[in-house]
């Protein structure tokens, strides 16, 4: 049973793209176990469990941050955008991914796809440097790391057209 | 990972009471991303009852440039640190520093006073499930006697200074080397203290830094420093990511003409604390900073220090990161 | 045309001999990848993602000795804990007689043995019994553990996975601590304690092997100059993205299944075969895969019917499908191969860089590679002898891990390299001097190639000079410690070489469905773990039908009946291609007759779509069946297969055909020289003051006889660079000597290389056609990361002027090597 004494279990109102789920919690909960495992947000992978590699990155508050080094208790209150938002509001991205083949298993691929979300909203025009740099957080067993900066770049470039 | 109790804290004064109520069981939650990570494994043989969280008291994150010191606010987040023009530009071993740290979804989590504060990542003492209960840890069961499990074991990443009441450890900060050289206070909620003097006297090595468990780093100051002096700061590591340091060291060197005005080196990852080489600066300041130069000040660097069996190599490695950083500084004009 | 129906044989030593003219999909670039979007958007689902309604979540106990005996186990608290639903304990009369091991099934001996020529001419033999040597893991949840980590003692299925946690840590656990041994050479010391009793009480020999060719002594006495060295290799794992679960609901009579395994199939088997359950009671669902790179193939791990059998029992005791996690941690559970390896060199050689003689002392723990398959495989080396012992120890499994070439390929590399060195000769001719096949020359594969109908193309002499161009080789390449970079740093270059995997072998089956709306379905059950199968055979059946590529889809995941070898990128697509191409073509056919024959549906008559032609006549391009002399006569593949199947209220059989190929023995099939070569070339800067190394290039050149995806094949080019060099410079499975506890449990201490650890990779694909796989490709995939650290490590010697012997290559290494070719002078 939680523990439902001052400082245990409570309810939080996480704002997840776009959408209030209010949810009892308790503070030992992490962030991607309750997205994954409580609200079926499965496109936020648990690879590490330590936040070493990404692949449970949600955007929160304009920021890549790894949901499993954050309580979930933390995160009411927060704007958190998952690959299920990217994916839904058709980013190129997700095309862009595909054509470069920048996946094998794809295990890790969402983490990279939300990570580089996070990038080209801060910055439309990354060059190599600025991609390895938003990138080397992220661990993909696979190796397919050239094939990300391909795919990031040609979802740059549709953007910009997408905007002109 | 066991239950633990978690409270958001409104204010200073709310968040001192509530660390002060559970005597030293209770610990600041910042960023989150060292303590989450020890409570997962269970590293310890006793856990912290409760975890208080600071991120919802107003005012302790940003950067502001002063007269003459730069303060940043205990929660401004690594990156942060990383991408400000000022800290870029004045204080360049910070930047740096701040940069490596871990990756980068861990410094737009991570705060400085964290990254300060952060525990020790000797792979014995946070081997999951506690499963090398060590000298470190304390709690002994009656009739047991701990011991430091890498003295005799892989000690490859763990202290060339020696031990400290036996325990090998040492502190893996990126950023704390730079803030030394740099000359950087701490102002927390009981005082005003130089980031070089915030590490526990060899007598206590189970704690990373003198700072109370009911005390509360509010904001780093950095002095500004001379026009004159220009800084570096470098991580030997295996992977260019992610890992934490084998060997780091950051400097600030004072330059009039080619001489060295005034120097400040600190290393980490190779004592329990950060180490300040003084024979290393004495030997510098006055002298033009020549490539030999450097080359000398990193042998000086290592002056006494005793290598483990599997970690010499961290020696080499020290002295030649010395004199790297040095050279750095002076190119970096 | 009449060609393109011809169906290839199941002839191993044939090739394949109705291979298109000239393909509209094969081989193109820019087809997008079939499962890119779900995998991008977080809508792929895997194992791991996998949540019925009502399930249960079970955590095992994981031994914290690495040497012991549950003496006393109490599960009272735990089972009075909240949400605790059912607990197994390893005394449970179910768990009775459920080894983990692979007897029952295709598995044995030769399975477990190097791939190559090697296993056909090494002379075996086993210290344990066979039974015994497949006994690696214990059983199912045993009462003792034989390495720190092992799952043992008892499963706890609760609520959630909180709830299993913290029963789990209500359990008390008396355990009597035993000796272990972790280091090969200690354990095989006279004295050593028994690692595993239980398989063998008189010493901690599994295996030894010996294999001779010519007369080595004999050589080394005529050779112009013999060297002597040694190397080391610590262990490293899969450190598989998805870490290992799994999902068993017990339906009546019916066992669901959701596994996470790459040879999904062979654990159903284990499965059935344990629990006294028929094949057809079993439904097997294959979500995709966060990769295994071959490690999820252990018959002997948890991984394959261990999980199965736990979450089975607890699902049907409780009524509840059960889930069972293992954390990262827990992921870490097998290890590559070669566990940890140690071979001492001699070599014989004459001034010309003609290799004579080889002789290898291999040591291995747990299950190795001799080392000693490639200068069989693709030399003209006439003398050879491998001594190879396998010694036990307390350490997790070996399995294949990217694979079972490991240590082969990294032998190849020592020898070339150290010969190049001692001759001072560019490496790249030292290759070229000895390429050839099982001690014999060029000119003898040359007369092989042209009587079995290859091109007679010199697939080493063309991929060198494509690789020399990419790095610059003949500009960059100096004597070892020579270069020093304006930056302060060493620099240095490095090449290898090896014969391109081709590894055909094994059976695959596919079926292809033609719906009423033209589009195919292919169905075959295989495990995704990321070599873009989906795509590849996708392209392959809508190049044979004569479809736009998105007419076809995969049927995955659903047991169907059909089975296609996993994975795809590498060696299997070799069988499985074949088995899509022939059931493509039957499809093919099946429609053009289906086009010309009239219909009766019991009393309507439906006149053939082109009455008068013979199926000859008929051609079908993108879609459209028509008369070939005239395009006009046409109409869309839909109609045909709208009439030519029997539909009544909705429900219709389709136009179907299946197709199945086998080719040759596991391993090698004898006489079938591997044609095909591939060769790297590694670029390095180390710093010398803090043995920093930055691999700036990195070069592939892979004869891949013909590349079906294009993209793909280069996927697994730079994919295999990043594992590869992260293994020559930083992975290392780390155990505390004295407790034998794993200290890299996770990914901050295991090194799993990331984008900046390379500065560029070149990728390089070669096509021959000299493969003998369909259309004349070979296998790619598991070559580059097997032969990385081979090729790094020539570059850094390069660049220090120092060999380092053991790897992984770390910072400590790199300064010990310059340390000494400082005192001998050369740096
Ligand atoms: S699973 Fe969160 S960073 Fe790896
Ligand atoms: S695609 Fe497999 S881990 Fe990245």
């Amino acid at each position: 049973m939680p523990d439902f004494e001052e400082g245990g279990a409570r309810e939080v109102t996480l704002k997840i793209n776009g959408d209030d789920f209010r949810i009892l919690v308790e503070p030992r909960e992490n962030l991607r176990e309750v997205l994954h495992d409580r609200l079926g947000f499965t496109g936020t992978k648990e690879m590490c469990d330590r936040g070493a590699c990404g692949s449970c990155t949600v955007i929160m508050d304009g920021r890549p941050v790894v949901s499993c080094m954050m309580l979930a208790v933390e995160a009411g209150g927060h704007d958190i955008e998952t690959v299920e938002d990217i994916e839904r509001k058709q980013h190129p991205l997700i095309e862009t991914y595909a054509d470069h083949n920048a996946m094998q298993c794809g295990y890790c691929t969402p983490g990279f796809v939300v990570t580089a979300k996070a990038l080209l909203d801060r910055n439309p025009d990354p060059d190599e440097e600025a991609i390895k740099s938003a990138l080397e957080g992220n661990i993909c067993r696979c190796g397919t790391y050239p094939a990300h900066i391909w795919a990031i770049q040609a979802a740059a470039n549709r953007l910009k057209t997408r905007e002109a | 990972m066991r239950r633990f109790k978690h409270f958001d804290a409104s204010s200073l004064d709310e968040a001192v009471s509530l660390l002060a109520r559970f005597e030293g069981r209770a610990k600041v939650i910042a960023g989150g991303t060292d303590i989450v990570g020890t409570l997962k494994d269970s590293v310890l043989p006793e856990p912290y009852e409760a975890l208080v969280n600071i991120k919802t008291i107003p005012g302790l994150e940003g950067i502001r440039n002063g007269a003459g010191v730069l303060k940043i606010g205990a929660l401004t987040r690594l990156e942060d640190i990383a991408h400000n023009e000022t800290v870029q530009t004045k204080y360049a071993a910070l930047a740096q520093a701040a940069r490596v740290v871990a990756t980068p979804h861990i410094r737009e989590m991570g705060t400085i006073a964290g990254n300060i504060c952060q525990n020790t990542r000797c792979w014995y003492y946070r081997c999951a499930h506690n499963r090398f209960h060590c000298v470190r840890k304390g709690h002994a069961a009656p009739g047991q006697s701990l011991e430091c499990f890498a003295s005799d074991g892989d000690n490859r990443y763990h202290s060339i200074f020696g031990d400290v009441k036996d325990c090998l450890a040492v502190n893996p900060s990126d950023t704390i080397p730079a803030l030394i050289a740099l000359g950087a206070t701490l102002k927390t909620t009981k005082r005003s203290i130089a980031v070089k003097d915030i590490f526990p006297p060899s007598d206590e090595p189970t704690k990373m830094t003198i700072i109370d468990s009911d005390e509360i780093v509010i904001e780093v100051e950095i002095p500004e420093p001379q026009a004159s002096s220009r800084s570096a700061y470098h991580k030997v590591a295996i992977r260019k990511s992610i890992d934490f340091p084998i060997v780091n060291c950051a400097a600030v060197v004072d330059f009039e003409g080619d001489v060295v005005k005034d120097c400040h080196i600190c290393l980490n990852a190779v004592h329990y604390k950060p180490y300040v080489p003084e024979r290393a600066e004495a030997l510098l300041e006055g002298e033009p900073l020549t490539d030999e130069q450097a080359a000398t000040a990193g042998e000086a660097a290592v002056w006494g220090a005793k290598p483990l069996p599997m970690n010499s190599y961290k020696i080499t490695m020290a002295k030649g990161l010395v004199k790297k950083i040095l050279i750095a500084c002076r190119e970096a004009g | 045309m009449s060609d393109e129906l011809n169906i290839m044989e199941s002839e191993p030593l044939v090739r394949d001999r109705y291979v298109p003219k000239e393909f509209k999909l094969v081989g193109k670039r820019g087809v997008q990848r079939r499962d890119g979007k779900e995998k991008a958007g977080g809508k792929a689902l895997y194992t791991r993602d996998v949540a019925l309604p009502g399930m249960l979540y079970c955590r095992l106990l994981a031994s914290p000795h690495a040497h012991a005996r549950i003496v006393k186990l109490d599960t009272s608290k735990a089972e009075k804990a909240p949400g605790v639903r059912a607990i197994l304990r390893y005394d449970d009369p179910e768990l009775e007689g459920k080894a983990l091991e692979g007897l029952e099934t295709k598995f044995n001996a030769g399975h477990i043995a190097s791939d190559g020529q090697a296993f056909l001419h090494g002379k075996f033999e086993l210290a344990v019994t066979q039974e015994q040597w497949m006994q690696g893991g214990g059983r199912v949840l045993d009462g003792f553990a034989w390495w720190e980590g092992e799952q043992c003692g008892v499963a706890i299925a609760a609520d959630t996975i909180r709830q299993a946690e913290d029963a789990l840590a209500l359990v008390e656990v008396e355990w009597e601590i035993l000796p272990h041994v972790l280091d090969p050479i200690e354990s095989l010391k006279p004295g050593a304690p028994p690692a595993i009793e239980e398989i063998n009480k008189k010493n901690n020999i599994i295996r030894k092997v010996k294999i001779e060719e010519g007369d080595v002594e004999k050589a080394f006495k005529e050779s112009d100059q013999v060297i002597e060295f040694s190397i080391k290799r610590e262990p490293y794992t899969a450190a598989e993205p998805e870490p290992m679960s799994n999902v068993v609901l017990w339906r009546g009579d019916n066992v669901e299944i959701w596994a996470h395994q790459q040879q999904a199939y062979d654990g159903k088997m284990l499965f059935c075969a344990k629990m006294g359950i028929p094949l057809n009671y079993v439904k097997l669902h294959i979500p995709h895969q966060g990769s295994q790179f071959g490690h999820g193939g252990n018959p002997m791990m948890h991984h394959t019917h261990g999980l199965h059998v736990i979450s089975a029992i607890l699902s049907k005791r409780t009524g509840r499908p059960v889930k069972t996690l293992y954390d990262r941690r827990d992921t870490f559970y097998g290890l590559s191969q070669d566990a940890e390896a140690n071979t001492k060199f001699k070599v014989g050689f004459n001034k010309d860089g003609t290799i004579t003689a080889v002789k290898l002392d291999t040591i291995v723990a747990k299950m190795g590679q001799y080392g000693i398959d490639h200068f069989m495989d693709n030399t003209r080396i006439p003398n050879l002898l491998l001594n190879y012992l396998e010694a036990q120890c307390n350490i997790p499994p070996a399995w294949w891990m990217r694979c079972e070439q490991n240590h082969n390929a990294f032998c190849l590399s020592a020898v070339f390299d150290h010969v190049a060195d001692a001759l001072e000769m560019d490496p790249v001719e030292v290759a070229l001097k000895n390429d050839g096949v099982e001690g014999r020359d060029m000119a003898y594969l040359a007369a092989f190639k042209k009587d079995h109908g290859f091109q007679v193309r010199d697939s080493l002499a063309e991929i060198v000079e494509k690789g020399k161009t990419a790095v610059d080789w003949d500009a960059k390449w100096h004597a070892p410690g020579k270069k020093v970079l304006p930056n302060g740093r060493l620099h240095g270059i490095g090449f290898t070489w090896d014969h391109e995997w081709d590894d055909i072998r094994g059976v695959s089956c596919v079926g292809l469905m033609v719906n009423v709306d033209g589009t195919v379905d292919i169905l075959a059950q295989k495990s995704d773990v990321g070599c873009d199968y989906m795509t590849t055979h996708c392209r392959i059946v809508a190049e044979e039908i004569g479809l736009p590529i998105e007419h076809v889809n995969w049927r995955h995941f659903e047991e169907c009946g059909f089975q296609m070898m996993t994975p795809d990128g590498s060696c299997n697509l070799c069988v499985d291609a074949y088995a899509s191409i022939a059931a493509a073509r039957k499809v093919r056919r099946k429609i053009l007759e289906y086009a010309v024959t009239p219909t009766t549906l019991i009393d309507i008559e439906y006149p053939a779509e082109f009455p008068g032609y013979k199926v000859e006549d008929l051609e079908i391009v993108d879609g459209i069946v028509r008369v070939k002399a005239d395009p006009s006569v046409q109409c869309p593949l839909s109609e045909v297969v709208k009439r030519a199947t029997v539909e009544q209220a909705g429900t219709r059989a389709p136009v179907f055909d299946w197709a199945w190929h086998r080719q040759g023995r596991y391993g090698v099939q004898e006489g079938r020289h591997r044609l095909c070569r591939q060769c790297y070339f590694a670029e390095v800067e180390v710093d010398p003051d803090t043995g920093e190394v930055e691999v700036t290039k990195f070069v592939s050149v892979n004869d891949v006889g013909l590349a079906v995806s294009p993209e793909s094949c280069e996927g697994q080019q730079y994919g295999g660079a990043y594992m590869g060099v992260g293994r020559c410079l930083g992975e290392e499975v780390v155990f505390d000597p004295k407790t034998g506890v794993k200290l890299t449990g996770d990914y901050i201490d295991y090194k799993v290389f990331t984008i900046r650890d390379i500065g560029k990779t070149v990728n390089i694909l070669h096509e021959s056609g000299m493969g003998w796989g369909a259309y004349g490709l070979v296998g790619i995939g598991e070559d580059i990361a097997t032969v990385a650290p081979g090729v790094v490590g020539n570059a850094l010697h390069n660049a220090i002027g120092e060999w380092v012997d053991e790897h992984p290559v770390t910072p400590a290494r790199v300064l010990a090597a310059i340390d000494k070719a400082r005192e001998k002078g050369i740096l």
